[in-house]
């Protein structure tokens, strides 16, 4: 009984490609993904802010993932990608990243949680999970996109 | 009966009824001989008793009840208003807010009984005809005739008849027709009134012709009416016959009836606002004043007549905001449309014709939708009065509220939202503002302090300005606060101008009060003044002379949603101004340019205005070369001026106002955002923020 209902617990993520690394994005939280395209520069805010873009009418700012995460910053590609999410608060957030890959469900039982050591970069992540021989580190969205 | 799903109604009316209490009985207290007002308060709380009732609320009830048989006394005249009176009214309109609010909340009245409240009414119903002043009690003896005359059992002789109304009566008698009078009562438990009306009418009208009815058939037909209602009818027939008829009608409990002799009509006793001159007149020594008064609410009944009822239709927000966001698509697609026909080589002139045709609806089409959305500020300042009154005396000082641009319109969400900022710059006035009487007699004032209410559209916003004619504020104390709560260092106070210290005010917790009261002193106040106005994407500016008074005036836009624009160019980046600041736009040479405290300046037509270089505020690069003339658009905020230094300009145009969502901290200046017609975000700049 307590094999069966541990194992049927399972969440699915968007496995996105940055770097070396692969980051994974809790699917409840993903609105759209769409191409790179042409943003609005908003002066005099964040540094990690792109600007702003037209999704069908609204206006969403955009997040450079690479840079609010201390990664090296890259020229866009055709693979690059821009991630909608949706959180209560801030509302729509599009995230830019290199390259979506796939989606994966991973058993909650097979995510480990990270300690939080002084590398900072973890402050942004909820946990890692085994994908076959692949980890794939799991974005704590409400830390990413806050402040 | 599952009444909930018309608690929502009942709310909305029962805040309308009273206030609409409020006004009358102010008025009241101006005026109380009027009885005009005496018969819309009493219709008011009739309402309110009804609606009470039928929602089984029977402590609101029983109260309105019984404010409902004062003013049917004094309707009568057996009593007169007199201030205590006026006052346990106003504390009764106060337990019916409260009452009303407990049922906001809980969809339950609340168990207070307000028994005191009701005791002090059936107590004026009592003493209140015996201890009237002489004056009145000469009033009353000199109406007493007229009563007697006019009134009997029923009331269909209230009935008012202009003059040819009364000659097509006495011609019809003349003709050998039967004039009757019916007072018509349906059963208490009837539930659809006005139905049951509208079938006694029929069956009179089978019998012969209607002439004049009271309540008028547009109130009954919105049941405006208690359980009676007359009517007054020209027939060929016997009275017993209509009688019969009116009787057929289930549910009517009664329908009396009287024959009007033509002697009657001449004589003009149905005319009440006359008789009663006249009655004061014979009774020849009569109290001049008195008449006088008389004579006076007989002119204003001649003027005033029935108050016109402002017939609203009750839509939801979120229907409107549907509605708003279609427009605001089709906007978008009209001008993808212009982009996409200045694109195209070969000028295609019905394709052009067609695009003017879809922008002339669509700024039509705008229009109305904002007018729908647009709502005097009258409902929000119409409290105002009221709280003055009740502040005067709960502060002891004399003062008077003068308030003019009722009428001014703004958008419903700011209207909403915009009450209670200015209730707190009232009570500012009215508490730290204005002097005691006694300081403004020495101080060679008049005793009475005023304050002004002011509203008025100026370009794209609407000013509301509150002033009073009191003390001003103090700066010296402003700054002594400031020091002594560190808000300041007294280093910094030495270079402090006076407006800045004057806008220390608006820091949260900052009071100069000297007492706290249960007014204002708190030192919460005009930091929630500050951020909600701001939140409205308003300001809020001091002007103060000690010993003169003060003036707050709080800027508000007019919309939140579509405005026109002028499009322009900074190092290649598009942005918006808003076209309602924009005043003129320059060539400026750049020799022209001065400099004053090494900020730069241009002279215009005798103005000194400071320029603001766009590309630097917006950290970005000018595509100009430095020798070339400026751009330069001259922006107003109030009576102050800047000139933005820009690259290029593109154009009019009407854009659709988008917010930038609640991620990003963006700075002041950027007050939203657009779509263009190729898809491409442009930012909003805020005129009134860089000044």
């Amino acid at each position: 009984m307590e094999e069966l209902r541990t194992t049927s617990e399972s969440i699915q993520f968007i496995v996105t490609q940055m770097g070396d690394e692969q980051y994974g994005i809790d699917i409840k939280y993903v609105d759209n993904i769409v191409r790179m395209q042409r943003t609005t520069r908003v002066p005099k805010v964040a540094p990690y802010i792109r600007g702003v873009i037209n999704l069908r009418g609204e206006v969403i700012p955009i997040m450079n993932l690479r840079k609010k995460m201390e990664l090296p910053e890259v020229e866009d590609t055709n693979s690059t990608r821009i991630i909608i999410v949706k959180l209560e608060q801030q509302g729509l957030v599009g995230l830019i990243v290199d390259e979506v890959k796939e989606v994966v469900t991973l058993d909650v039982d097979r995510i480990e949680k990270v300690s939080y050591d002084k590398d900072e970069k973890n402050m942004f992540l909820m946990g890692v999970g085994k994908n076959g021989d692949a980890l794939i580190s799991l974005l704590d969205l409400n830390a990413v996109v806050s402040e | 009966m599952d009444v909930s799903q018309y608690l929502e109604i009942f709310l909305d009316e029962t805040r309308e009824h009273l206030q609409n209490l409020n006004t009358e009985i102010l008025n009241l207290e101006q005026n109380p001989e009027n009885m005009d007002t005496v018969n819309e308060i009493f219709r008011a709380a009739h309402s309110l008793k009804g609606m009470a009732g039928t929602m089984g609320f029977k402590r609101m009830q029983n109260l309105t009840h019984d404010m409902e048989n004062v003013f049917s006394e004094v309707r009568n005249g057996a009593i007169s208003i007199k201030p205590n009176m006026v006052d346990i009214l106003f504390q009764c309109l106060d337990a019916l807010e409260e009452y009303t609010a407990n049922i906001q909340e809980t969809a339950d009245e609340g168990t207070n009984e307000n028994e005191g409240l009701i005791k002090l009414l059936q107590d004026c119903l009592k003493t209140g005809g015996n201890s009237a002043p002489e004056v009145v009690v000469a009033k009353a003896e000199a109406e007493a005739p007229a009563e007697e005359a006019v009134k009997s059992s029923s009331n269909w002789d209230n009935i008012k008849l202009n003059g040819s109304e009364k000659t097509v009566l006495a011609k019809a008698i003349r003709q050998g027709k039967n004039v009757y009078g019916f007072t018509v009562r349906v059963q208490e438990t009837c539930i659809l009134k006005a139905a049951r009306a509208f079938l006694v009418f029929k069956a009179v009208e089978e019998q012969g012709e209607i002439l004049i009815s009271n309540p008028s058939a547009q109130d009954i037909e919105d049941e405006r009416f208690d359980l009676e209602f007359s009517v007054i009818v020209i027939t060929e027939k016997a009275m017993s016959d209509v009688s019969k008829a009116i009787l057929n009608v289930s549910e009517i409990a009664s329908a009396e009836g009287k024959q009007f002799a033509l002697d009657e009509l001449q004589d003009g006793a149905v005319e009440v606002a006359e008789e009663k001159a006249v009655e004061q007149e014979t009774a020849g020594t009569a109290v001049v004043a008195a008449s006088q008064e008389v004579a006076k609410t007989t002119e204003k009944k001649a003027t005033a007549g029935k108050p016109v009822v402002n017939r609203t239709v009750r839509v939801d927000i979120e229907k409107l905001d549907v509605l708003m966001n279609l427009v605001s698509e089709l906007i978008i697609a009209k001008n993808s449309l212009v982009s996409a026909s200045s694109q195209g080589s070969e000028n295609n002139i019905t394709f052009n014709e067609q695009i003017e045709y879809l922008e002339s609806v669509t700024t039509n089409l705008h229009e109305s939708v904002m007018k729908v959305r647009m709502v005097p500020i009258e409902s929000v300042v119409n409290k105002f009065p009221r709280m003055i009154r009740d502040l005067s005396k709960k502060l002891n000082k004399k003062m008077e509220l003068y308030m003019s641009g009722e009428e001014t319109e703004l958008d419903r969400t700011v209207v909403d939202e915009i009450g209670d900022p200015l209730m707190h710059l009232l009570r500012n006035s009215a508490d730290h503002g204005l002097e005691s009487a006694e300081v403004r007699k020495e101080r060679g004032k008049p005793e009475v302090g005023s304050i002004f209410l002011d509203a008025y559209q100026d370009g794209n916003n609407v000013v509301i300005e509150v002033k009073d004619d009191g003390n001003g504020i103090d700066v010296e104390a402003v700054k002594r606060k400031a020091i002594e709560r560190g808000t300041i260092t007294a280093e910094q106070g030495e270079n402090m101008s006076d407006k800045e210290i004057i806008d220390l005010l608006f820091l949260p917790s900052f009071s100069t009060a000297k007492q706290v009261s249960d007014v204002s002193g708190r030192g919460v106040g005009l930091d929630v003044v500050k951020s909600k106005i701001e939140a409205l994407s308003g300001e809020v500016e001091v002007k103060s002379k000690l010993g003169v008074g003060s003036t707050w005036t709080i800027r508000l836009p007019l919309t939140l949603a579509i405005i026109q624009s002028l499009m322009v160019v900074v190092g290649g980046e598009k942005y918006a101004i808003s076209l309602g600041s924009v005043t003129t736009i320059e060539d400026i040479d750049p020799k022209d340019i001065k400099l004053v405290q090494s900020k730069e300046v241009i002279h215009l037509r005798g103005n000194v205005i400071p320029l603001i270089r766009l590309d630097k505020v917006l950290d970005t690069v000018s595509t100009r070369k430095e020798d070339e003339n400026l751009i330069v658009a001259i922006v107003k905020k109030g009576d102050k001026f800047a000139g933005l230094v820009i690259d290029e300009l593109m154009g009019q145009q009407e854009i659709v106002i988008k917010s930038l969502g609640k991620f990003m901290k963006q700075s002041k200046i950027i007050s939203g955002a657009t779509i263009l017609g190729d898809g491409e975000v442009a930012l909003i700049l805020d005129a009134n923020a860089l000044i």
